[in-house]
C-alpha cells in the first residue's frame, strides 16, 4: 500500500514537471495572463474604484463576491472547531492554587475550591513559573502590535495590508497575551462569547454592505450604491465601501483567530491550556 | 409605483437573493445562538423558505422565458467582474438542493434539539451555510468563485458529519483529506486554466478553449479539475471516505450531506465539461467515453458487491451510492442525448432516493437505537406508514416503475445501447438486481419475523440514548418526522409520473447541439 502511494505521488509529481515545459516564460509581458484582463485593471482601477492599489480593488470590489466568502470560509473554520471541539464545562479533576504568601501550591480534589484572591491564584496543573520579563515585555508590545494592526487594515488602500492581514495581526496580539501570561486571564478579557459574536458580526459588516446595495436598487455588493448615505460621489462611494468590508473581515479574522485558540489550546474545556 | 419598482426589482436579484439570503441567515443565527436558544432554527428555516421559493420562480422564470438569466455581482461585467448565470440545467439543481435541505431540516429538528444541545446556533448556521454553499456552486459563472463555494460546502460539511459515532472523527478526518487533495486538484486545474487563457470566467474560457485545442495546458487543467472532481465523487479507486463519512455520523447530518454532495458534484462535473471545457474537446477530441464509462462501470460493480456483504444500514447504503455515482458519470461520458438525459434526470431522483432513504434511518434509529438490519424485525405491523414509505424508496433504487428510479435508468439504458457500451447497459442490469436482493431482504426481515421485544444495548452508538426504553412499545413515527417523510416517498412516484415532462421542459436545453 505504501510503495503504490509513492508511485501515485511519483506519477503526479512527475506529470506536474512534464507539463510546465508549456508555461509561459517566468513575468513574459505576451502570456495570456497579462494579456487578458489585467490590462483592464491596472488601465482601470483608480477612474472605476478610486482605489490606488490594484490588489485591494480587485480583492474587495472587482471580485468581491469571492472575498465575501472567502471571510465565510474563516468563520466556518471557527464554527467547526467550535461544534468539534467544545466540551460543555464539566468539574475538572484537580486544580492547582497558588498561595501567595507562603508561595506554596497546593492541590485541591472535589467540587470545594477556594475563591480566587489576592491570597489564592489558580494556576495551571502543568504550571511554568511565569518569567517577569516575557510578562512585561508582551505587555508592553502589545499596544504597539494593536496599533500596528489598525495601521494595516487602514492603509490596505494604498500598501500591502488589508482586512486579512490586519485582523491576523490583531488576533496574534491577544494570542499573545494568552501566552505570555494564561488561558483563563486572556478569557475574562476577550470571552468566548465575544470572539464568536464578533467573529459573525464581522462577515455580516461584509455580507450586510453588501446585501445593503441591493435593498438601495443596485446589484449584489456595487458599492456605487451606497453613494447617497456616504455623501460622496459614486466613484468615492466604491473605495469607501472597500474601507467598510476591510473593517468587517478584520472583525472576523481577529475574532475567529482568538476563538480557534481557545478551543484548540485547551482542547476544548477553555479552562487550562497554553 | 414605488411597489411595482420594489417587485420588478426583487425579481432581477433572485439569482442574489437565491444565495446570499441563507449566507446572512446563517450569519444571523450563529450569533443569536448564544442568545436565544431557539432563534436559530427559526431562522434556518425561514432562509431555507425563501430559498427555495426563491428557486421555484428562478426555476419559472428560466423554463418559461427559455432565456438564461445573467446577475452581475458588484455590477462589473462577464470577463471583469463574477457573475451569476442561470440556465434550465442550474434553476432545476437550486430547485432540488434548496428542498432537499429544507425537507430534511423540518424532519430532524426533534433530533438536532437532542443532540447538538447548546451548540444548536453552530449547528444550524452550519447547516445553512452548507446549503448557501452548495446553491453558490450551483449558480456560479466564475471558475474560481466555484472553489471558494466549495471550500464553503466542504468545510461546513466536515464539521457537520464529524459527531456522530466514536469512529465518526475518524472517518471524518479520512474525508477532509481526500476532500482537501479533490478541492486542491480542481483549483489547481483553474490556475492551469488560468496560465493558459487569462480569464476564470467558465464563459471566457469556453469561447478560447476551441482556438487551443491542442494546448497541453489545456489538457492537463481537464485531467486534474476532473481528477479532483471524481475524488470528490468517490469514484472507484477513491471512494474509501464515502462509507465511514455517511455511516459513521449522525444522521441527521448525514441525510443532508448524502444527498446532496455527490449530486451537486456531479452537477460541477457536467458543468465543467459542457460549459467550460466545451463538448466538443470533451467527447470528439478528447474521446474520454471509453475510460470513463469503463471506470463507472467498475465503480457500479463494485458498490454493488460491497452493498451486499454489509450489515449496518446506513453502509450499506453509502455503497449504493458509489454505485449509483457510477451510473451518473457513465451515463454522462456515454456523450449522447439520451446518456446525458438520464445522468441530469438521475441526478434529481437519486437525491430524492438517498433522501428518503437517510431519512428512513434516521426514524428507525429514533425509535429502535440500533443500525444492523435486525433491528427492523416486525417493523411494518408498528410502523406501517414510515414502512409504506420505506418500500416506496426501495423500489425506487432498485428501479421498479412508476417510481422515478425506473425513468432514470431506462434512459440510462438507453443511452447506453446506442453508444454502443453493453458493459455499461450489464452493470446498471447487475446492479439493480442487487438492490433487489437488498431491499427484499430487508422488507422479508420488516414483514415476517416477528417484533423483537427486548433490543439489545449497542455501545458503539452514540445516538442511542435517543431510543426510548426497551419496554416501551414501538409506535409510528412522531409527526413532524413522518409527513415529511411521506412527502418525500410520494415525490418518488410523482417525480416518475412526471420525468418525461421535466427531460422535455428542462433537461432537453441543457443539451447542447453538437450531442445527438
Amino acid at each position: 500500500m505504501k510503495i503504490l502511494g509513492k508511485i501515485t505521488i511519483l506519477l503526479c509529481g512527475s506529470l506536474l514537471l512534464f507539463f510546465t515545459s508549456d508555461f509561459p516564460d517566468f513575468g513574459d509581458a505576451n502570456s495570456p495572463a497579462s494579456l487578458h484582463l489585467s490590462p483592464y485593471f491596472i488601465e482601470h482601477t483608480l477612474e472605476d474604484t478610486a482605489v490606488p492599489n490594484v490588489v485591494t480593488s480587485v480583492l474587495a470590489d472587482y471580485r468581491g463576491y469571492d472575498t465575501m466568502f472567502e471571510t465565510t470560509v474563516i468563520l466556518t473554520a471557527g464554527l467547526a472547531c467550535f461544534l468539534l471541539l467544545r466540551i460543555p464545562k464539566r468539574a475538572v479533576k484537580n486544580r492547582y492554587y497558588l498561595h501567595e504568601p507562603t508561595g506554596v501550591t497546593l492541590r485541591f480534589e472535589g467540587d470545594k475550591y477556594p475563591q480566587e484572591s489576592d491570597v489564592f491564584k489558580r494556576i495551571d496543573s502543568s504550571w511554568v513559573p511565569y518569567d517577569i520579563i516575557i510578562n512585561f515585555t508582551c505587555r508592553l508590545l502589545i499596544h504597539f502590535i494593536q496599533i500596528f494592526a489598525l495601521y494595516v487594515v487602514a492603509h490596505g488602500h494604498h500598501s500591502p495590508g488589508g482586512g486579512f492581514q490586519g485582523g491576523v495581526v490583531l488576533g496574534a496580539s491577544v494570542i499573545l497575551f494568552a501566552i505570555s501570561g494564561n488561558l483563563r486571564a486572556a478569557i475574562k478579557r476577550f470571552g468566548e462569547k465575544t470572539a464568536a459574536l464578533f467573529s459573525a458580526t464581522g462577515v455580516f459588516i461584509y455580507a450586510g454592505t453588501a446585501a445593503l446595495c441591493m435593498v438601495l436598487g443596485e446589484n449584489f455588493i456595487d458599492y456605487a450604491a451606497l453613494a447617497p448615505i456616504l455623501g460622496s460621489d459614486r466613484i468615492m462611494a466604491r473605495s469607501h465601501g472597500i474601507f467598510i468590508v476591510e473593517i468587517g473581515v478584520a472583525v472576523a479574522v481577529m475574532a475567529v483567530m482568538i476563538w480557534i485558540y481557545y478551543n484548540l489550546s485547551s482542547a476544548g474545556k477553555q479552562d487550562e491550556g497554553l | 409605483m414605488i411597489f411595482f419598482d420594489r417587485a420588478s426589482n426583487l425579481l432581477s436579484d433572485l439569482p442574489a437573493i437565491v444565495v446570499t439570503v441563507p449566507l446572512l441567515a446563517a450569519l444571523i443565527a450563529s450569533g443569536a445562538g448564544w442568545i436565544n436558544r431557539k432563534a436559530p432554527f427559526i431562522i434556518a428555516i425561514a432562509s431555507l423558505f425563501v430559498s427555495f421559493i426563491s428557486s421555484i420562480l428562478l426555476l419559472l422564470q428560466v423554463t418559461s422565458t427559455g432565456v438564461v438569466i445573467e446577475y452581475r455581482m458588484a455590477g462589473w461585467a462577464a470577463p471583469i467582474g463574477i457573475v451569476y448565470i442561470i440556465d434550465h440545467l442550474t434553476a432545476l439543481v437550486l430547485v432540488l438542493i434548496s428542498s432537499v435541505s429544507l425537507i430534511n431540516l423540518i424532519a430532524s429538528k426533534r433530533r438536532i434539539d437532542d443532540q447538538f444541545r447548546n451548540k444548536e446556533g453552530a449547528f444550524y448556521s452550519l447547516y445553512v451555510l452548507f446549503t448557501a454553499g452548495l446553491i453558490g456552486m450551483t449558480t456560479t459563472g466564475d471558475a474560481f468563485n466555484l472553489y471558494v463555494l466549495l471550500e464553503i460546502a466542504s468545510l461546513s460539511g466536515y464539521a457537520l458529519i464529524g459527531l456522530g459515532s466514536n469512529r465518526a472523527p475518524l472517518a471524518t478526518l479520512n474525508y477532509l483529506f481526500l476532500g482537501t487533495i479533490g478541492a486542491t486538484f480542481y483549483l489547481l486545474g483553474v490556475g492551469y486554466l488560468y496560465i493558459a487563457t487569462g480569464s476564470l470566467n467558465m464563459a471566457d474560457i469556453a469561447s478560447i478553449i476551441p482556438k487551443m485545442m491542442n494546448s497541453s495546458m489545456i489538457l492537463f487543467a481537464f485531467i486534474i479539475c476532473l481528477t479532483g472532481l471524481l475524488v470528490k465523487l468517490a469514484i472507484f479507486p477513491v471512494h474509501g471516505w464515502l462509507p465511514g463519512a455517511y455511516s459513521e455520523s449522525a444522521t441527521v447530518a448525514a441525510s443532508l450531506v448524502a444527498p446532496l454532495t455527490t449530486k451537486v458534484t456531479i452537477y460541477i462535473m457536467i458543468r465543467l465539461c459542457l460549459s467550460v471545457f466545451t463538448p466538443q474537446y470533451t467527447f470528439q477530441h478528447l474521446e474520454t467515453t471509453d475510460v470513463m464509462v469503463w471506470l463507472s462501470v467498475i465503480t457500479i460493480v463494485f458498490g454493488a458487491i460491497s452493498a451486499l456483504s454489509q450489515k449496518d444500514y446506513k453502509k450499506m447504503l453509502s455503497y449504493i451510492i458509489i454505485a449509483e455515482v457510477g451510473y451518473m458519470v457513465g451515463g454522462f461520458f456515454l456523450g449522447n442525448k439520451m446518456g446525458i438525459s438520464g445522468a441530469i434526470l438521475h441526478i434529481v431522483n437519486d437525491a430524492a432516493m438517498t433522501l428518503a432513504l437517510f431519512m428512513v434511518a434516521g426514524i428507525f434509529l429514533w425509535k429502535t437505537g440500533e443500525d444492523s438490519r435486525e433491528s427492523l424485525k416486525g417493523m411494518f405491523g408498528k410502523m406501517p406508514f414510515t414502512m409504506a414509505g420505506f418500500t416506496l424508496a426501495g423500489l425506487s433504487v432498485v428501479g421498479v416503475p412508476p417510481t422515478c428510479g425506473f425513468f432514470s435508468k431506462w434512459y440510462l439504458i438507453l443511452g447506453g445501447i446506442s453508444a454502443g457500451q453493453y458493459g455499461f447497459v450489464a452493470a446498471l442490469i447487475f446492479s439493480s438486481l442487487v438492490n433487489a436482493v437488498l431491499f427484499f431482504r430487508i422488507f422479508e426481515i420488516a414483514h415476517f419475523e416477528p417484533f423483537k421485544e427486548q433490543h439489545p444495548h449497542n455501545d458503539h452508538c452514540d445516538e442511542q440514548h435517543q431510543a426510548k426504553s426497551h419496554n416501551e412499545i414501538i409506535k409510528e413515527a412522531p409527526l413532524d418526522m413522518l409527513i415529511p417523510f411521506i412527502a418525500v416517498s410520494l415525490l418518488l412516484v410523482l417525480l416518475g409520473l412526471y420525468s418525461g415532462a421535466i427531460v422535455n421542459n428542462i433537461i432537453h436545453f441543457v443539451i447542447p447541439k453538437g450531442i445527438i
